[in-house]
């Protein structure tokens, strides 16, 4: 005969072998503060610094050393005032220091959307969602971004508005150290072809599709 | 009586307790009570072979090392000894099952998110704001890391919005001393790994592929283990997830037509072909 007690003790034996398995579905299905436990290192953590990281050894605690100030790397001498400038002759440079191309021109589109859309808005009017936060926020400090299809941006050569994209101006912050030359420049043929879009006329349609837009 | 016996009740006749006491006359009249006296002990042994084995002297085998009682299985244990193998080889699975389960990277690896110096919330910036993952990490298209933002780029935004915010005064105290925010590292890969973001990003893997909704997350977790055999499972079928390269950074991103079908074309279209060379990953 099997004692009683056998069923019952059979029945909780079973119930506490799933709990371990209840205890990793929490762990699981829940965020954790603690890094993962180690239980072997192999070679995880390496005498070596990857990019970002903390070195005791400076004051800053970077690893990545920052630039000594006026020295130059080695070819990156940016001696060319046009292109990483935007000024020939000393005045700000009206054409581009290399071809415009179409390739350009969705390079351009794609930076733009990525680095000046949250202020100046799809079309360049100013009014990017970060900028409608920042004045619906009433501090008083934000001054929204002019439209670039005012007269006063677009009359401004090139060359200004590559440098404004490069070292900021006033409120607006510098992007020369987000954006590589190149994409700046392209960026400045996305504004032009922007500011052409809203002020074109019909004659700028060719003439073949002019029917259908009347 | 024999040299043994007399022997015993002479050693015996030292314990306070026992005076007197004959091993040959059999049981004592009065109770036990010096557990710890040895000849005690002595005694009970020399009872519990006397017991066992009536026939035989029992004052003979009590200098021998005594028979020690053997344990018998109740007999009901004979019910369930048919059943005995299948418990056994359930044990050892339950085993490896559990631990599987325990030491699974899913387990151990993700789900790790740790608390951060400043209350930046992706939700927030990367969802509600819309702005792009570039937009702040923006070496992720050129460099192997995808550069946690300097201080610099938090004050182009916050140099004129929220300026007064006890939030930001981390970011603020940093861009005025120069010194890093200290964000904590959340994905960390061992320093074995050679891992690349641009060959990721510029080939039409999203961020969200491998970090999951970012956009809803108001602290970073990480989401996917990490584990080797994860990298390998997309470089052998990179289908499942490869998307035109400008949607990248989309979060939440639905392909019209099906993924898999999407996914070949791509990668007939580009050219994909992911290695899986020991060397690719470790060098
Ligand atoms: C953080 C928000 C923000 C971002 C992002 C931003 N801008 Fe601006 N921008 C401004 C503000 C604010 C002004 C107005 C500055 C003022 O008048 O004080 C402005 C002004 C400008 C002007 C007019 C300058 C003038 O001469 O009056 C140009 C051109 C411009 N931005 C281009 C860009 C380009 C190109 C990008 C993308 C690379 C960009 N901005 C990204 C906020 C921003
Ligand atoms: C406004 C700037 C900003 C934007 C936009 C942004 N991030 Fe971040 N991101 C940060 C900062 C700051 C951190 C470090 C703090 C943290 O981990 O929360 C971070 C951390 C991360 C991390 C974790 C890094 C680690 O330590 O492992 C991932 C992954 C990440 N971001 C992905 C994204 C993705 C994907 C997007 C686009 C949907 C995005 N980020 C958009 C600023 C930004
Ligand atoms: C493109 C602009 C932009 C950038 C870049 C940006 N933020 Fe913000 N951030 C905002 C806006 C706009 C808000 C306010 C949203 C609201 O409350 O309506 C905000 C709010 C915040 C808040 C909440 C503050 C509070 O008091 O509620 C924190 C914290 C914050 N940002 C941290 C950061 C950090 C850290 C970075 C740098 C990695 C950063 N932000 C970069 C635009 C930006
Ligand atoms: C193929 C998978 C994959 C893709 C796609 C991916 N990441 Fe990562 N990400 C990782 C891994 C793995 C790490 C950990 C790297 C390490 O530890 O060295 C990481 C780390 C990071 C970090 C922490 C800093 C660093 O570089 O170590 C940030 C920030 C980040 N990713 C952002 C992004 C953004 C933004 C995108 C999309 C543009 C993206 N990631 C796309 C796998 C990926
Ligand atoms: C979601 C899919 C996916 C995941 C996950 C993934 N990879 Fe990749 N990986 C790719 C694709 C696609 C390529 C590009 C192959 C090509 O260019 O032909 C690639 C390329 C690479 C390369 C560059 C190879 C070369 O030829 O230079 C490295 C290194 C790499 N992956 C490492 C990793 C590591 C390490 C992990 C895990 C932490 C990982 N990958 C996870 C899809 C993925
Ligand atoms: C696509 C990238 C990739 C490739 C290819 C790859 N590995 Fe790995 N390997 C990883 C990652 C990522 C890890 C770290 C996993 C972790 O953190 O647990 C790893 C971990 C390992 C480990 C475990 C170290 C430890 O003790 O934790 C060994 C061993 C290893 N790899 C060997 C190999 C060999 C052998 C090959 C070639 C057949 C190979 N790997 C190919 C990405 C890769």
């Amino acid at each position: 005969m099997i004692p009683r007690w056998f069923l019952p003790v059979g029945i909780i034996t079973l119930c506490l072998a799933l709990v371990p398995f209840a205890i990793v579905a929490k762990i699981r299905s829940t965020k954790s503060t603690e890094t993962r436990p180690q239980i072997i290192f192999d070679m995880d953590q390496q005498p070596k610094f990857k990019a970002q990281a903390v070195n005791g050894l400076f004051a800053d605690g970077r690893a990545m050393r920052p630039r000594v100030p006026g020295t130059i790397p080695r070819g990156e001498l940016q001696e060319d005032d046009h292109l990483y400038r935007g000024k020939t002759g000393g005045e700000w440079a009206t054409d581009f220091p290399m071809e415009v191309t179409s390739r350009m021109m969705q390079r351009g589109r794609e930076r733009y959307d990525i680095f000046c859309l949250p202020c100046h808005g799809y079309t360049g009017d100013g009014n990017g969602i970060v900028s409608q936060r920042a004045e619906s926020l009433r501090e008083g400090i934000w001054i929204p971004p002019l439209s670039y299809h005012s007269d006063v941006i677009r009359s401004k050569p090139v060359g200004n508005l590559f440098n404004t994209i490069s070292n900021g101006i006033r409120s607006m912050p510098a992007y020369g150290t987000q954006i590589g030359t190149e994409d700046r420049w392209a960026i400045v043929a996305y504004i032009r072809a922007l500011q052409r879009s809203q002020n074109a006329t019909i004659d700028d349609v060719p003439a073949a599709k002019q029917s259908k837009l009347r | 009586m024999g040299a043994e016996t007399r022997n015993l009740s002479l050693r015996l006749s030292l314990c306070p307790y026992w005076h007197g006491w004959d091993p040959t006359a059999g049981e004592p009249q009065s109770p036990l009570i010096a557990e710890d006296c040895g000849l005690h002990r002595r005694y009970l042994r020399w009872r519990r072979v006397r017991i066992a084995r009536p026939d035989r002297d029992s004052l003979n085998s009590m200098n021998e090392r005594p028979h020690k009682e053997q344990f018998r299985f109740p007999r009901w244990t004979n019910t369930i000894r048919p059943h005995l193998g299948l418990g056994l080889t359930v044990a050892p699975l339950y085993l490896i099952a559990l631990i599987y389960y325990a030491f699974n990277p899913t387990t151990t690896m993700s789900g790790y998110q740790p608390p951060q110096p400043v209350e930046y919330s992706h939700t927030l910036h990367a969802g509600e704001l819309g702005i792009d993952c570039r937009y702040c990490h923006f070496t992720v298209e050129n460099a192997a890391t995808a550069a946690i933002p300097p201080t610099e780029v938090c004050m182009n935004c916050h140099a004129s919005i929220l300026t007064e915010s006890t939030k930001l005064l981390p970011v603020r105290e940093s861009h005025n001393s120069g010194m890093p925010i200290k964000w904590v590292r959340v994905h960390d890969l061992p320093d074995f790994v050679y891992f690349n973001h641009s060959a990721h990003v510029t080939r039409g893997i999203g961020c969200e592929s491998c970090h999951g909704r970012i956009d809803h997350m108001d602290q970073v977790a990480q989401e996917q283990r990490l584990s080797m055999r994860w990298c390998l499972d997309c470089h052998r079928e990179p289908e499942n997830h490869l998307r035109p390269v400008d949607v990248v950074t989309t979060m939440g991103y639905a392909p019209a037509e099906d993924q898999i079908a999407l996914g070949s074309r791509l990668r007939l279209e580009n050219q994909i072909n992911p290695s899986l060379d020991c060397s690719t990953c470790h060098r």
